[in-house]
Formats: C-alpha cells, structure tokens, sequence
C-alpha cells in the first residue's frame, strides 16, 4: 500500500505543476494588472514604475520560474490586494468554505441516503416516486435561484433564519479557543443552514438516485440472496449486507464532491455574503491579483489530491475485491 | 455548478449489439418509452423546444433585442389605454418582450447545451479510446492531464478563461466543453480496457484492420452506449452551469438571450416582486433539464436490463 | 415551476400562483420578525459591497477602502460635503509667493490611537513613508495625490509646524493634501509592511478594533477625540457584495445603510417601514466619448465622428432624462460639459432630446440615410462596473439606431479587457465611461483634459484652441480672475467637444429610519456624523 501511496504523490507533483501552469498562463494571457494599481490620471512613467513595483516587468518565464522556487519553500508570495502573504489571506478565508461544505456534504449524506433507501425499499409506489420526482426536482435547479429565493422567503419573508452572514465555529477551534468554538455552534447553525442547503441541494437529488439505484442492485445480486436463505430478517439483511455494499458509490461521489461543491460555493458565498474562499478567489481573478488565485489553485489541487487519495484507500477498505496497485 | 456527472451508474452493456438489429432496438425502444410514460413526456418538451429553437425568430412576435425603455417592466398581459395586450409575457428591465427573448432563448441555451457536450463527448472519447487502447506511457500522459483538470474546481476555470477571453457563445461552449471531457474519456477507457482483450477485437486485427478501423469501427459502437446515458445527463447540467457563469456575469453577452441570462438579469427584480421575469425562464430551464434527466434514467435502464424499474 | 420545489410538485399550478403571490407581497409590504440580529442603540451597521484591501494608509488606493480609512486617520484638510475645503488636523496654513512652498500650522494636543502624541514630525514622517522607493506603495497617496500635487519634499518645522515644498504653484493642493492619512512614526517604524497592511493605528475618531476578511471591518469610537465628532460608539461594516442580499438586509433591519441600492428596488425600500432611499447626484462624471484616434479613421463610424458636426448632431439623439427615469430611477440633470455643478458654465444648457434635430444636422453633415442607415459604429461598454451600465449602454445604442446611426453595443469584462483598452486610448470609436469628479473646484474636473497628451484625454482630442486656455489659465492666479477662461473652454467643449454628455452618476444609500444621517455627492461616506433618530 505505502508503494502505491508514493506514487500517487509523484503523480501529484506533476498534477499541481500543471493546475499552476495552466492558471498562470490564463492570468497573463490579458496582459498584467499594473492598471488596476495606477490612478486614473497615472502619466506612462507611472505606470511603468508601478509596473516595476509589482514585479511585472520581468520576462514570463523568469516570473513563473521565481514563482516556482518560491512554491517550493512553502512561500507564494503576497496578494496584490491584500498586500499581505497569499497563503494567510487564504488560511483566513478557508474555515468557512470548509465549514459551508462540510455542513453541505453532512446534509447531502444524512438527506439523501434514507430517502434513496426508502425509494428503493419501497420501490414502484407512491413513496418511490414522490422521493424520486423530487429529486429530478433538485437536480434541474439553478442554484443561485434557490439560494435567492431561500433569502426572500424564509429570510426576510418568515422571518425563521439570519439572510446572510457568517458566524465562525472552525477558525477558533483551529485557534485552540474551545469555549467561543462551542458557544458559538448555535448561532452558526442558523447562519450555515440555507446557504449549505443550496450548496447540497443538487446533491441531495443526485446522491438519492444513486443510493436508490446502487441498493437496488445489490438486493437483486447473488449474495443477498443466502442471507435472506439463511433466514436473516430483512432488516439486517438490507443493513448488514445490501447498505455495505451499497455505500461504494456514495463515497466514490463524496470525493469527487468536494471539487464538485467548490465550484457551487462561488454563487452561494456570494448570495450569502459568506466570507469564504469561492468568492475570494472569484475577486482575484476578476482583479487579477495573480499571486492570490496562483495559491488557491495550488490549494484546491492540494486539497483534491489528498481527499481522492483517502476515499481511494476508504474504498479499498470497504471493498475487499480491490487491491491497490 | 454541475460539471460533473454521475460516471457511477452508467449501464454497461450486455453484448455488442449487432448493427442489423438497430431497427428491432429502435421499435422495442418506442415500446418502452410508451410504456414508462414520463420520458414519452420528456421527449415531448423536448421537440417542443427544438422547435422554438429551429423555428423560432419566424414564430417570435418581436425582435428580442428590440428596446422600449418607456414600456419596461410591465407584467405579463397587461392591457394598454387602447385595450390591446401587447406582451403575452411582459416586459423587462430595458422593454424587451419575454415571449420573444423565451423563444430566441431556446435556440441559444439548446444549441450551447449540445455543442458543448458533443465538443466533450467527442474529446473525451477520442482521449479515452486511445487511452484504454494503446494503455503504458499514453495512458498515463492523458490519465495525468485528466488528473490536472480534475484538480481544477471546474468554475475556477471557466471563471479564468472566460475573463480573458471575453463573454460569447463561442468562448462559452468551448469552456464548457472542455469541462466535460473528463468525464467521457474515463468511462471510454475503462470500457475499452474490457473490450479490448475480447475475441472480435482479435479476430479484426487479424484480419489486418488498422488501427483506427478498429478504434472508431469495432470498439465505440460497443462503447457508446454508457457514453449516451452519460450525454443525455449531461446536456442537462451544461445547461445549469450555464446559468450559474451568467450570474457571475460571464456568460453570453445580455445583447443574446439565453434563457440562463435573462434569470440571472432577473434577480435584482424578485424583491421588488416581478415574479415573471424569474418564473418563465426558469421553468424554461428546468423542463429542459428535467426532460433531459427523464430521458437519461430512461435510457440508462432501458440499455441495462438488470435495473429496468418503475421509471 | 421552480418555487414549487418545496412543496410537492404535484400541487395544483393555480395554488402554487397564489402562494407565490402572496409571500411576494408579503415581503413587500413589511418583512414578519426579524431575528434577535438588529443593531443596539450605541452600533451602526454598515452594509457594504467590497472588503477593505490592505489597510496600510499609504497602500490604500480604492474609494471603498478609503470610506473606511477616513474613519480611522484625520487628514490635514478635509473637503466638506458642499466642497468647501476646511481645516481638520491642521489649524491654519499659508502660502509662499511662488506657490511652492506650503507651510501648515498643527491643531494642538493631538494623539494617534496608541496614545502616541501626534507632530509635525508625524506628518512629515507620513508623507515621507509614502514616497520611499523602497517600500513600493502603491496607494493613492504616492501614485495619484504626489503627482498631482508635484511632491517634492516635506520637514518639520517644529513641533506644530510643517513645510511642504511642491514643484509649482498648484491651485489643487490643499485639496490633495487633504486625500493624505496623517499616523504616527513611532507606531508605523516599529511594524512590518504586513503588519501595517491588517493592524492601522489610526489618528481620527475611531480606533481599530478587528478585521474578519470578506465578513467585516470593525471600529470603535475613540474615547476623547475633540476634532470631529463621532455619535454612535460601534461602527460595522459588513461586507455584503449582492445587492438584493443588502437589501433585504437593510428591510430585515439588520444594517442601517446600504451602498448601490439596486435602481429597481428602490421603490420596495421605500414602500416599506423599515427605511428610505437617498438618492444623491453624484460627481462621478458618465459619458460617451468619440474616440478621435487615427486607427478608428478607416471604420465609417469612426471618420464619422471625428467631424464636429456628426457629434454636435448626436447629442440630440438621446433622451438623457428619459434614460435617468427609467433605467435608473431618479431624475437627473444632463450634463453640460466635463465639468461637475456648481462650478460649470452658467450660460450652457443642457442639449434637448431632438431626434428631428439630429436626423436635419446629420443630412446636413453628409451622412444621409440609406436603407434607414446612415453609418455603422461600435459602442463599447464596461458590464458590472458602474450603475446599470450595461442597460445604459444598450439604451444609448437604441437610441443612436434609432435616427439611422446602426450601433453595435459591445459589452466588456472591466478589470482586464476594458480597462487595457481605456488605458491605451484605444476603446471605441464611442466608449461609456465614468470618471472620477470633484465638488471642490472646476479645474479638478477640466485637468482630465490638461493636455492632448494627457493619460486621462482617452478620446485623443486635440482641439488647439480648447488646449490653448490652459496656458492663458497659468497667467491668472485668483479663481475669479480664470473664470471667463474657464467658461470659453467649457462653452468649445459644449459645441465640439468629444464626449456625447450624460450625466453625474447618482448614487443610491438605502438608510434605515432609525438613523439621521445624509449622504454626499462625492461617494464619500462619514458615519461619525451619523445619530440616532
């Protein structure tokens, strides 16, 4: 296993070079950002000098290859806008996009896992398909229309959740400030609530469906059928066997959801005035402050490699028939 | 955001199907698409959109673009002094009639929903076959850069592309093309993997086929089927990151309506309640994409006999 | 159906029509309860588009930032809301002969937030910070307030007194040396540039207190601070970037004011009980420029444009106050010239909306119509970056096809497309843009055209005798002495000038009744004015 473990961190060098590569040359395709740091009345000298400044009068290559060595030693230099490191204006943006997907991938697993079984259980009646044309709802609506409505509706119209804002729980627990952690966990409840449920939304659909399915088929499949010989009740044969075998899929999917939910958390931090890492790196692109979107980039692949390595050695775990190679 | 599907629940299929039997696949389809009812009634939206698409600018009762800033925002079937009504739909924000934007929408949203996921699908395939076929060093290379784009958050970059490269049609499909390839060249090579080792694909090389006979003539049409099921699902959320990269404001240019669009223009009027701005796009967008989802459930139990259900 | 998700779709569609229906009114009309997240009597919320950038005074360089900043620096100068410039750190100054030296008198007893007494060593100490190649600012003081002031160097006198010597004379000066935030030496020598960017030690009537980036910016009243007021002991400024969420915040009575109220949802903000809309015209100057540039020269719209009579003839084909009305929501009075009320020329009035007009004058000019078409032309427009700019644009464009001139609207991404082209002086042949204004003083708003060379002038003009005033301006010192100047060049501008004349962008603050406070022409914001009702 640890050989396997290896190579699929060499590979992952490879993968971060490239996801860098790739967004530095998109960053510079439309010129540099000297512009947005020179006053509207700035003469040619100015901008040259602040071009200067910011360091992007140098070659291309030179810049990415400076950017490289500083990558190495752990140092992505600093935010134009923020003009502090980039990776700290990253490490405080990032509690809360963890907190909104975790909350999110918590919902779309609790939500959607009883409903695909109980679909599949009761498959071909009236509870079957309610729970699945509700899904096909789910997965047919703009998430930014939800999470407006969610705002107009239960937020301001009912009155029954905060509209938008955020109140920390992780950032003090990573402080070691366990007593405001804990009592802040109320409050931040009712702040997370609709914004993860619009991040879950599509997913709670889809994860439904994929549940019902995947324990359909294991309740047809060879195995089952023993135990239900052997006079198991059906309840522990549908959560001892068939859910066991059903879970492959889902989890399979929760890897690949986190890359899937930070995608959706740049409309959703943005609704909810979230103060996360989708919108932060939305506004860097858009004001082109390079060296902050390079080390999202760096950190989102960081991030993504390190998940699939574990729900790939879950999965092996889970499912004794694969061997790592 | 939806720029991935669900390789998951693909149907594999049985047995390469033998092309002299398409015409009995194709009746015995029809039987049992009469027979699940729902996707008879997607494909039923779906012509009716197709038709708004191919059709539409002879059947629109306005030019879409067509500004009258002193009839803006009138509510649908609002009668004017002469008691005429004017726009069946209403007006937005700048006096554009919805009906007609509804209709030219259609054209857009569809065609940018397929485009970008043939552009994928072929990409992907094309990758994948090439990928499972010849396996070693090609392998990984394209296992490697799928690897690379995976690691992307897709809207991270269609949001870098599309500033630089501007807001079009064209930049838009081409994004959101290349955020599906993934997908398909997955699923192609671990199919081709299967069927490569089987005994038509030696018996066609000795018979001294070429290569790329047997890469696009003996091995997809055995392949295509997942591929399908995976297409169908995906034009649905092709369309639905559509309208996601319109909120951002990088989608088309609001001068070309898509349906995306015109609800991404309508949230700042949903407070001040002008319901029909957000209500006839929307439902624009999820019969679409619900009838795409019906189909794609459809199809995947219909190709794959062991999960044949309700619907 | 989308709303319907929530319920079970198979409800009736007629049902589902009159639920939505009924929770739209609801919200329209008053919002239920809010929960217990309504501001105390001692805090003020502020509900605000953008996050702060940096907060290191010398770094800072967008309106947004310094809206905060200006809470926690005094300046020596500040500029009132009818723009008047009036003392605020300093007590008094004086002028050498020649205009190049500035010699200002400190108020006295004054501190910095960490009880740090504030000299004139401070102040030099300031200006000197901010100039030193070495720590590559590049805020608005070093890149916009130094070269407009023609900085070239500043020492102290004594404890209160400071020199500021400056290239030449310069009518704008005091106005630029009030854009500057005075801190202290002590406090700034110690820290890092990192530390400076996130932890300001400030010398006006709020302190610090925490910045939780993208969520908030929080400041407190500084106990004892004499030289300007400061009503409400907490002041927040949440970030909030969509604008239906401010809204619905503000209804909710969470915050006390909001930015960029959105045009269209103006009327529920005032409709409900919670709050009501400040419309204010602002200085921010919008208008349509006819890039005169010789690379447009081959297209036909832009050979057009560059005759003075195609542009005079254009001016009549827009219904500015008909654009005002309906796509931003308020009235509005069309410009004249570049240059912001009350300092204009008096005897200009603003062009009628005459599309019969401008059809005569572009027959007359030698554009007649063909097939409805008298020439093509490309209309660019930033999206996103100024109020409903993109709906104005494309109105303009209907406009303008509607008396034959066939405009193509080309909407484009602001940070990196749109400004390389502004910047370059290579947008259009017709471009949309806003500029920067002032309330202070004509020439402020004339020096975007203080050259043809000018990196301002994006329109290329080169007219000689409107450029020639400049230097008939440099020989009258006393403002009164340059009006008749001033007046001739604006009326050149009127007739021939290379901007299609719009309006003052105005600016929308939704400000919840429980607060007294009114907001100003010049997109600045001062809370410490703000009370209680």
């Amino acid at each position: 296993m640890w050989t396997y473990v290896a190579r699929r961190l060499l590979q992952s060098v490879f993968v971060i070079v490239g996801v860098t590569v790739i967004s530095f040359v998109a960053l510079h395709m439309g010129g540099d950002p000297t512009y947005l740091f020179v006053s509207e009345r700035a003469t040619a000298e100015e901008i040259a000098e602040t071009r200067a400044k910011l360091g992007f009068d140098r070659p291309l290559p030179e810049q990415y290859l400076s950017f490289a060595a500083g990558l190495v030693q752990g140092d992505l230099g600093n935010s134009l806008t923020y003009k502090t490191p980039a990776l700290d204006v990253i490490a405080l943006h990032f509690p809360a996009t963890l907190e909104l997907t975790i909350v999110a991938i918590i919902l779309a697993i609790v939500i959607s896992v009883p409903l695909g079984i109980l679909a599949a259980l009761k498959r071909g009646t009236a509870i079957d398909g309610g729970i699945m044309t509700l899904a096909m709802f789910g997965q047919s609506m703009p998430s930014f229309w939800l999470g407006i409505m969610m705002i107009l509706f239960i937020g301001l119209g009912l009155g029954w959740l905060p509209i938008s804002g955020h109140v920390p729980v992780l950032e003090p627990l990573l402080a070691g400030d366990f007593g405001k952690a804990f009592g802040n966990i109320p409050a931040a409840a009712t702040y997370v609530l609709m914004p993860a449920l619009t991040v879950a939304f599509f997913s709670i659909s889809r994860n439904a469906r994929l549940v019902r399915s995947s324990m359909l088929e294991v309740l047809g499949q060879d195995f089952i059928r023993p135990a239900r010989a052997q006079g198991l009740a059906e309840r522990e044969v549908v959560v001892g066997h068939a859910l066991r075998n059903a879970w492959l899929p889902v989890v399979t999917m929760i890897g690949l959801e986190f890359g899937f939910m930070l995608s959706g958390v740049v409309v959703v931090e943005t609704i909810f005035s979230w103060p996360g890492l989708g919108r932060l790196v939305f506004n860097a692109i858009n004001q082109r402050d390079i060296p902050l979107v390079q080390a999202a980039v760096v950190v989102f692949a960081v991030t993504f490699v390190t998940l699939n390595l574990i729900v790939d050695l879950i999965y092996a775990r889970l499912d004794p028939r694969i061997r790592l190679t | 955001m939806t720029a991935t599907s669900e390789p998951m629940t693909a149907g594999q299929p049985q047995d390469a199907v033998p092309l002299d039997d398409w015409r009995r696949t194709l009746r015995r389809a029809w039987r049992s698409l009469v027979r699940a009812r729902w996707p008879l009634v997607a494909l039923l939206i779906l012509a009716v959109v197709g038709l708004a698409a191919a059709i539409g600018p002879s059947v629109a009762p306005r030019d879409p673009n067509r500004q009258a800033i002193m009839a803006r925002l009138k509510p649908p079937m609002a009668v004017d002094r002469q008691g005429k009504v004017d726009y069946v739909l209403g007006t937005d924000a700048l006096g554009r009639d919805v009906l007609s934007r509804l209709i030219y929408g259609a054209r857009i949203s569809v065609v940018v929903g397929l485009a970008a996921v043939v552009i994928g699908g072929i990409l992907g395939t094309v990758l994948g076959l090439v990928a499972g076929y010849f396996g070693g060093w090609i392998d990984d290379i394209i296992m490697r850069i799928a690897d690379i784009q995976l690691a992307f958050p897709f809207i991270l970059l269609a949001i870098m592309f599309l500033i630089v490269l501007g807001p079009g049609v064209w930049n838009l499909i081409i994004i959101l093309g290349i955020g599906q390839w993934v997908t398909y060249a997955r699923i192609a090579r671990g199919q081709t993997i299967a069927q490569r080792e089987k005994e038509y694909v030696d018996a066609a090389k000795a018979l001294g086929a070429r290569t790329s006979t047997i890469l696009f003539q003996t091995i997809l049409p055995n392949i295509l089927a997942p591929l399908t099921v995976i297409a169908s699902f995906n034009v649905a959320s092709v369309i639905l990151s559509e309208a996601a990269l319109s909120f951002l404001g990088l989608g088309v240019p609001p001068t070309v309506p898509t349906w995306g669009g015109m609800l991404a223009e309508s949230r700042e009027q949903l407070l001040a309640g002008r319901w029909w701005l957000a209500i006839f796009p929307g439902v624009a967008i999820m019969a679409t994409v619900l009838s795409f989802n019906i189909l794609g459930d459809w199809l995947r139990d219909f190709l794959d006999p062991r999960l044949q259900t309700t619907g | 159906m989308p709303s319907s998700l929530r319920n079970p779709p198979v409800n009736g569609d007629a049902h589902m029509k009159r639920r939505l229906a009924l929770a739209l009114a609801g919200i329209a009309a008053a919002p239920a309860m809010a929960l217990a997240q309504a501001p105390g009597p001692n805090t003020l919320v502020v509900g605000y588009g953008t996050d702060a950038s940096t907060l290191d005074p010398a770094d800072i360089s967008s309106r947004d930032t310094a809206n905060i900043a200006q809470h926690i620096w005094g300046t020596l100068f500040q500029v009132t809301a009818e723009g008047k410039i009036v003392p605020y750190l300093a007590d008094s100054y004086t002028e050498s002969e020649d205009g190049t030296k500035l010699t200002f008198k400190l108020k006295p007893g004054l501190t910095c937030h960490d009880g740090e007494k504030l000299t004139a060593e401070d102040v030099a100490y300031t200006f000197q910070r901010a100039a030193d190649p070495n720590l590559k600012f590049t805020g608005n003081t070093p890149g916009f307030v130094f070269s407009s002031l023609g900085y070239r160097s500043i020492r102290a006198v004594d404890d209160t007194t400071v020199e500021l010597t400056i290239a030449k004379y310069n009518p704008i000066a005091l106005g630029m040396v009030g854009e500057v935030y005075i801190h202290c030496k002590d406090s700034y020598e110690k820290m890092t540039k990192e530390q400076a960017a996130q932890k300001p030690i400030g010398s006006g009537p709020y302190k610090f207190v925490e910045w939780v980036r993208s969520d908030r910016i929080v400041i407190e009243k500084v106990p004892g601070y004499t030289v300007r007021p400061a009503n409400f002991e907490k002041v927040v400024w949440r970030v909030i970037p969509e604008a239906s969420t401010r809204t619905a915040e503000l209804l909710a009575g969470n915050v006390d004011i909001i930015t960029n109220v959105a045009p269209d949802q103006i009327d529920t903000v005032n409709k409900s009980p919670r709050a009501k809309v400040q419309a204010v015209s602002g200085t921010r100057r919008i208008y349509v420029g006819f890039n005169q540039k010789e690379m447009f020269g081959n297209t036909e719209g832009g050979k057009a444009i560059r005759n003075a009579k195609v542009r005079n003839a254009l001016q009549y084909a827009i219904d500015v106050p008909a654009i005002c009305a309906q796509l931003l929501n308020t009235k509005c009075e069309r410009a004249t010239s570049l240059v912001n009320p009350p300092n204009g020329n008096p005897d200009l009035k603003p062009y009628p909306y005459d599309p019969k007009m401008a059809e005569k004058l572009l027959d007359e000019a030698g554009f007649p119509k063909k097939n409805g078409v008298r020439f093509e032309i490309v209309l660019q427009s930033p999206r996103g970056r100024y109020l409903n700019d993109a709906n104005v644009a494309l109105a303009i464009g209907q406009y303008l096809t509607d008396v034959g001139v066939k405009t193509d609207v080309q909407l484009m991404e602001w940070a990196s497309v749109y400004v390389p082209l502004i910047r370059k002086k290579e947008a259009g042949p017709m471009f949309l843009l806003g500029t920067g204004g002032g309330t202070w003083n004509a020439l402020y708003d004339m020096a975007d055209l203080s050259t043809p060379t000018a990196g301002t002038n994006y329109t290329n003009w080169e007219d000689p005798e409107f450029f020639s005033g400049w230097a008939e301006l440099s020989q009258k010192r006393p403002e009164a002495e340059q009006r008749a100047t001033i007046n001739r060049m604006l009326k050149i501008f009127y007739e021939r000038g290379p901007w299609l004349l719009m309006y003052f962008q105005p600016d929308f603050y939704g400000v919840s009744n429980r607060v007294d406070w009114n907001a100003r022409r010049d997109e600045k914001i001062y809370i410490n004015e703000a009370k209680l009702k």
